[in-house]
């Protein structure tokens, strides 16, 4: 199956909705990403990073230092408060656009 | 937000260690992708490859999060900026050359700046100056900037409704007794309400009343600060003492603010600031225009609804009304507004602004060459560059970190500029001419430094965009496959330094050949004859006081008792005075009636210059006789009623007649006084140029000293030796005769013949230092493109010398690259010289702004240096070794 890159924007709602399960480091964000969406989504790792950053200066998503399954030290990012909130917002415009478009692709 | 900020300082502050996680951060993430693929069963050396390639680069991924992390613009820039110094460390020669391109550009304009900005942009030191302006009368064919008569201040006082108020006011010399030495002092007499038109309050005591134009309450004396601190020490308790001039006791009840003077050239009658004001109560019997001539300054303040356009209408109708009432006095006198701050600067205002724009084009070239040296460097620095977007810094982010290193470049000359702008500016001031800029206004202040700091920065950007911009747009893939030689970005480049050359040799050619026109034509000018000899003159001014010297016999006696004394001092060859002497600014003129003549009308009347002199004027002065003789001891004596002639006033109003023992009437008396006692014309004297060297000699008629004994004339001695030395011995015998009477103006004729030229001179000389600064440059400019390309075609010449190239066909194909950009630069230079030409031509003496020998000189000098400058690296070319070469390759 062919994997979609992601569309301009849905990059930061992924991460978002990744993180409201559980604190995860970077590079299980991704994995997390590909694996839920049956690995048909394929997160540009560049881009990763620098959207995490930008997320931790909006407040969204915070990091601190962990320890990984294979007991190495690793970057953790959870969601804030805001960030939950920021999510509920992000997911339901995310809901109307996806029902506006089906129902318009639809109707055509 | 806040959380925002936190994240910004943290990455700014702990840049380290912020670099550190993410590098943290990444190599776990690339660790745990090589498990992953380690795990699914591939070797490891193939798991990190797929890794590497699916991660796309490191370095832009850290670029990019950088990016994210929103400090990156004061952390680009603090990064650039030690980056940009380690550049031009590592560079020095290219740095110096840059630097001081810079700085002498900078400097320059700064310096050029600091005195355009007091001369034509600072307020004035009135309050709302910008409603002040001067009306002066004016007739078709005179002076525009005519002095007024009081009747006429008078009337326009009273029929006008554009002003606020009117002043009027007259300059003279004083003399001042009672505190120490005895001393001449320049004082203005000025109606009580002056200080008031000009809303300037005394920093002491309480100034002028409107009760002091009352007579018997204009006793009163308002001094200028540097006066008062000068000869009263700043004493406070100054106000309500008593100071001695001219034998009148005045009561001091002003001190007026540091830096206020009122000085207007065109109707000064002493030529010098004031140093004092007293109130002047027009007399009664100057209402009348037949008893009063013109010689007063008006200044006035418009209502604040009013405008300057509106007053000239006004007082344009207002003249034409006086002028039908009184045809014989006002016939043909028009009135003329002159806003203030225009009167003040217009002498200087043509010279400032070409020599502004003049340094604007040194700056332009200096911009030139250091965006030419920067674009050589860039291609130079092409790997470089090439690497860094390989390893994922963007586009942008090269030309700002180019733009960056430019702009620092600009910094480090501007400040070295600022430093030569104030040591500019002394050596400008000191080199100036007196009277011509004021020593005290000029003054580096922060609109200067601003101004230099914007010129800075407008430079950095100008000279750091084109490079900035080629190189960001260079294709990484071309440059690293090329070497860097011959690619889309080289052949920009090399565009643009040709561009950058034909720039500057049209610009150093307008420069060039403005500074050659105003050498040309100060030759000219100092080679006029000004009709005399100057050399060993010395020239004083003596005014006699009238309430000591009252009489006409008793201001002749001493006049005729100081010339026979100095006479008889040893070194002095013969003595002589004049009422006012050539290259001392404006004298008397009056109307002139010929009896030989149709009689007409007073205002149609020739107008003369007239000159009262001693014994012995004309073989004093070395003034030749062009008709007959010159006054004898009788008519020196006693008024004979007899005048000499200039040449001019032969050549204008007795044309084919002869002048000899015609008689005239010279009104400079009152009308009747005049007209009883023509004057029979005896003799004609060669023309004296006598408002500098440059003014044709107006008619002039010569007076001996008693047909009208003024109290104030220039003593003229001729001396066998050098005219200074004889200062003392001169002051010595005037005192002998009264010790009350100070001796004033003292220069030598030299002096004032310099002073005359002074003007010219400076502008002329400045102008020459910045086409020679231009003519450097350009030619630096010229080398450095030449240069840089023979160095990149060592090999194409080596190749060429192989097979067989001799040293003039090469010499030929080097210099002719060279030529073609000069050919093309002088060219369009001549073209935008003559069509610049105009804005010189009022500064220009004797000489057509568009003067083809100037023009042929100056192209030819610039293109010979130009090719000298290309002949040096075509030298270079020849000497390449051709076995050498090819084995570098």
């Amino acid at each position: 199956m062919p994997r979609i890159d992601l569309p301009q924007g849905t990059l930061d709602l992924l991460i978002l909705r990744t993180l409201a399960l559980e604190p995860q480091h970077g590079w299980a964000i991704s994995e997390r990403i590909q694996q839920i969406s049956s690995d048909v989504l394929r997160v540009q790792q560049g881009s990763l990073y620098p959207a995490l950053h930008r997320l931790e200066r909006r407040g969204w998503i915070k990091a601190r230092w962990g320890t990984s399954e294979n007991n190495r030290r690793a970057k953790y990012y959870e969601l804030t408060k805001t960030g939950r909130r920021q999510l509920e917002v992000e997911k339901d415009a995310w809901d109307k656009l996806t029902a506006a478009v089906a129902q318009v692709l639809g109707t055509a | 937000m806040f959380k925002d900020l936190r994240v910004r300082l943290r990455a700014l502050f702990r840049r380290k260690s912020v670099e550190a996680e993410l590098d943290d951060e990444l190599r776990f993430h690339l660790d745990q992708q090589v498990e992953k693929y380690v795990r699914g069963g591939l070797s490891r050396e193939e798991a990190q490859r797929r890794t590497r390639v699916e991660f796309g680069g490191y370095e832009q991924v850290k670029e990019e999060y950088r990016d994210a992390s929103g400090v990156s613009g004061i952390e680009t820039l603090t990064r650039n900026i030690r980056y940009g110094l380690r550049a031009l460390r590592s560079n020095p020669g290219f740095s110096t050359v840059a630097i001081l391109t810079l700085a002498l550009g900078i400097g320059a304009n700064t310096a050029i700046f600091s005195v355009i900005d007091s001369v034509l942009l600072r307020p004035l030191p009135y309050s709302d100056p910008n409603k002040l302006v001067m009306v002066w009368e004016n007739s078709p064919g005179r002076n525009p900037h005519n002095t007024v008569a009081p009747p006429d201040f008078l009337d326009w006082g009273q029929r006008n409704a554009v002003f606020s108020g009117m002043a009027g006011l007259f300059d003279q010399r004083a003399n001042l007794t009672g505190n120490g030495q005895p001393q001449e002092v320049v004082l203005q007499d000025v109606t009580a309400n002056f200080f008031f038109i000009l809303g300037v309050n005394p920093i002491l005591g309480t100034g002028f009343t409107t009760e002091n134009d009352q007579p018997g309450h204009d006793d009163v004396l308002v001094l200028s600060y540097g006066f008062w601190r000068e000869h009263y020490g700043g004493d406070f308790s100054i106000i309500g003492k008593t100071i001695t001039l001219d034998g009148h006791p005045l009561i001091v009840v002003g001190v007026a603010p540091e830096g206020f003077d009122w000085f207007i050239k065109d109707s000064s009658l002493t030529g010098a600031k004031p140093q004092m004001w007293t109130p002047w109560i027009i007399p009664k019997a100057f209402y009348d225009r037949k008893n009063v001539g013109r010689f007063m300054t008006v200044v006035a303040r418009l209502k604040p609804a009013a405008t300057v356009q509106q007053a000239r209408v006004q007082m344009n109708t207002i003249a034409a009304q006086i002028a039908l009432e009184y045809p014989d006095f006002n016939g043909n006198w028009g009135a003329n507004v002159v806003p203030v701050r225009e009167q003040i600067s217009g002498d200087l205002r043509p010279a400032l602004q070409i020599l502004f724009g003049a340094v604007g084009f040194v700056l332009l070239i200096a911009c030139a060459n250091v965006s030419s040296l920067l674009l050589a460097r860039a291609a130079a620095r092409e790997r470089e560059m090439a690497i860094r977007t390989a390893v994922g810094a963007s586009r942008w982010r090269i030309a700002f970190q180019l733009l960056t290193e430019s702009v620092l470049l600009a910094v480090i000359g501007g400040s070295i500029g600022v430093a030569l702008a104030i040591w500019g500016t002394n050596a400008l001031l000191a080199a100036s001419p007196r009277n011509l800029l004021d020593l005290r206004s000029v003054s580096m202040d922060m609109r200067i430094l601003g101004f230099a700091a914007g010129s800075t920065l407008l430079a950095g950007l100008i000279f750091g965009f084109l490079p900035s911009f080629i190189s960001a747009h260079s294709s990484v893939a071309e440059t690293l496959k090329e070497g860097g030689r011959g690619s889309s970005a080289g052949k920009g480049r090399g565009m643009a330094r040709s561009a950058f050359v034909v720039l500057q040799m049209c610009l150093a050619l307008v420069l060039l050949a403005g500074s050659g026109l105003l050498i040309r034509s100060f030759i000219r000018l100092v080679g006029v004859d000004p009709g005399f000899d100057a050399s060993h003159v010395l020239t004083f001014k003596v005014t006699l006081p009238g309430l000591k010297y009252g009489s006409d016999a008793k201001r002749q006696a001493f006049f005729q008792e100081l010339l026979s004394r100095l006479s008889r001092l040893p070194g002095v060859r013969s003595v002589t005075m004049n009422s006012f002497p050539p290259f001392t600014g404006l004298g008397a003129a009056t109307g002139v009636r010929l009896l030989s003549q149709p009689p007409r009308s007073l205002k149609d009347l020739p107008v003369a210059e007239v000159r009262v002199v001693g014994p012995n004027y004309f073989s004093t002065m070395g003034i030749p006789l062009r008709a007959n003789r010159a006054f004898n001891e009788e008519e020196l004596a006693q008024a004979r009623h007899v005048a000499m002639i200039n040449q001019a006033f032969a050549d204008k109003y007795l044309s084919g007649v002869n002048p000899l023992g015609q008689k005239a009437v010279i009104y400079m008396k009152s009308n009747d006084e005049s007209e009883k006692t023509p004057s029979e014309i005896i003799g004609v004297a060669g023309d004296v140029r006598q408002m500098g060297l440059g003014t044709p000699s107006e008619p002039t008629v010569y007076w001996p000293h008693p047909e009208l004994v003024y109290s104030e004339m220039t003593i003229v001695v001729r001396t066998s030796t050098d005219p200074l030395a004889l200062v003392s011995a001169a002051r010595n015998e005037l005192q002998k005769m009264d010790p009350e009477q100070p001796m004033a103006a003292v220069a030598t004729m030299e002096q004032l013949l310099g002073d005359s030229l002074a003007g010219s001179r400076f502008t002329m000389l400045l102008l020459a230092i910045f086409a020679a600064i231009a003519l450097v440059l350009a030619s630096v400019g010229i080398y450095g493109v030449i240069a840089y390309g023979v160095t990149q075609r060592t090999q194409e010449f080596g190749i060429r010398i192989a097979l067989g190239a001799e040293d003039h066909d090469l010499l030929r194909l080097v210099l002719g690259q060279g030529g073609r950009l000069v050919l093309l630069g002088v060219g369009l230079g001549v073209i935008l010289a003559l069509m610049l030409g105009k804005f010189l031509a009022t500064l220009l003496y004797g000489i057509s702004p568009t003067d083809p020998l100037t023009f042929g000189a100056v192209a030819l000098l610039l293109a010979f240096v130009a090719l000298a400058a290309c002949y040096l690296p075509a030298r270079r070319a020849t000497r390449v070794d051709p076995v050498e070469t090819l084995r570098y390759e």
